[in-house]
């Protein structure tokens, strides 16, 4: 189970090389990162993911995206739209993750997208970029998505990630620092650590997704 | 006033975390008000007012602050919100809780000595109009810049440049020497 942050900047994106971003991930308590626009690497014991950040694209192009990128052993993470377009993407074979759910609307994300993602292992991330750095409405919102996603993970139990969206080290949060934020929205330490490991659990599922009950 | 008997005195708890990025100069004050707005901004003014936070000591990059017993987890928790005091981006890493500032003050002294031995060169920024070409010896792809510290593989350097002076966060295996060359000692 590998520990991993889902979604980090770096150079030329934000203000820390790869490098930098792996020590500091590994001094708080990562395995793995997943940094945009950056190729495969090892560094000091941290994997790094390339990640492929897609945003304010059609579903049709964000399937043709993912199919392209298939192999590659990159993370596909689309940000999240209108309901419409979530349960289209959900369902979209290559698409890992769904971003963004604190930015999207109230009803964005519901029970089908829910089961669909589930039945297609397609997580979702919980952005913690809007605690840290929001004040005000714009993280009492990100509060109520969190919120309302828990009550939907608890009944469905589709994959979560958690990102923090870094563009500097100083944006970085150690896990225990990460188990606290979370917490704000009803995530015990198990779910944490669950969500920790999920992109691991979206990139290679392991067992199989079908169980045959005797 | 009189002081109130020990077993009447509220219980506390210190917390001593590292102000990053290195060598930021950060006053005291400025980080009380940028603490106690992150305490508000989170829990609201009743919980803040039940918390009393407050910061004790910044000293040699570390800082000490207080809350009442109970409420170290929830002030850890707001510190960890906190993103810039005053002007400038830092971040606050708590590194332990104690029941008095005596073990966490020993403990700042345990720490500083191997701070400033992983320290391999630490040099403060340049100023503003002053170029010192000994400062600017390295690039960072075809940025050159200047550091600012270096603290193992970690080094921190400032971009140069007439209008970007942005702080980057690099490693030693990142930068590379401008104008180096392959002619030995000997010549």
């Amino acid at each position: 189970m590998k520990i991993t942050d889902a979604c980090v900047y770096p150079y030329p994106l934000g203000d820390s090389s790869v490098r930098r971003f792996a020590f500091e991930a590994r001094s708080y308590g990562y395995d793995s990162i997943v940094a945009a626009d950056t190729p495969v690497a090892e560094i000091c014991g941290v994997t790094v993911i390339p990640g492929i950040f897609l945003a304010g694209m059609p579903a049709k192009d964000v399937q043709s995206r993912a199919k392209k990128s298939r192999g590659t052993g990159a993370v596909v993470a689309v940000q999240m739209g209108d309901n419409r377009f979530n349960r289209a993407v959900a369902g979209t074979s290559g698409v890992h993750i769904l971003r963004g759910i604190h930015t999207a609307d109230k009803r964005a994300f519901d029970h089908v997208a829910a089961k669909i993602a589930v039945d297609n292992n397609t997580a979702l991330d919980i952005d913690l970029s809007p605690l840290i750095f929001g004040r005000g409405h714009l993280r009492q919102k990100a509060i109520h998505r969190y919120l309302d996603l828990m009550i939907l993970y608890r009944r469905f139990e589709f994959p979560l990630t958690i990102s923090s969206s870094a563009r500097s080290v100083l944006a970085l949060r150690a896990v225990r620092e990460v188990t606290g934020l979370c917490s704000l929205f009803g995530m015990d330490e198990t779910d944490v650590q669950a969500a920790l490991a999920g992109v691991g659990r979206v990139t290679d599922p392991g067992e199989s997704l079908v169980k045959v009950i005797p | 006033m009189s002081i109130r008997p020990p077993t009447l005195r509220e219980k506390r708890r210190y917390l001593l975390a590292r102000i990053d990025p290195a060598g930021t100069i950060v006053e005291a004050k400025d980080l009380y008000y940028a603490v106690y707005e992150a305490v508000v901004s989170l829990f609201g003014d009743v919980a803040a007012a039940a918390m009393q936070p407050s910061v004790l000591a910044v000293e040699n990059g570390y800082v000490i602050l207080r809350c009442r017993r109970g409420a170290e987890r929830e002030f850890a928790i707001a510190l960890s919100t906190l993103s810039a005091c005053r002007d400038c981006t830092v971040a606050i890493r708590v590194l332990a809780v104690s029941g008095t500032i005596e073990s966490l003050r020993e403990r700042i002294a345990t720490l500083v000595p191997l701070v400033s031995a992983a320290l391999g060169q630490d040099a403060a920024p340049a100023q503003e109009g002053t170029a010192d070409p000994d400062t600017c010896r390295y690039r960072f792809g075809s940025t050159p810049v200047e550091t600012v510290v270096w603290h193992g593989h970690k080094v921190d350097a400032i971009e140069k440049g007439f209008k970007n002076t942005r702080r980057l966060f690099l490693t030693t295996e990142d930068l590379e020497k401008i104008h180096a060359t392959t002619i030995p000692d000997g010549l």
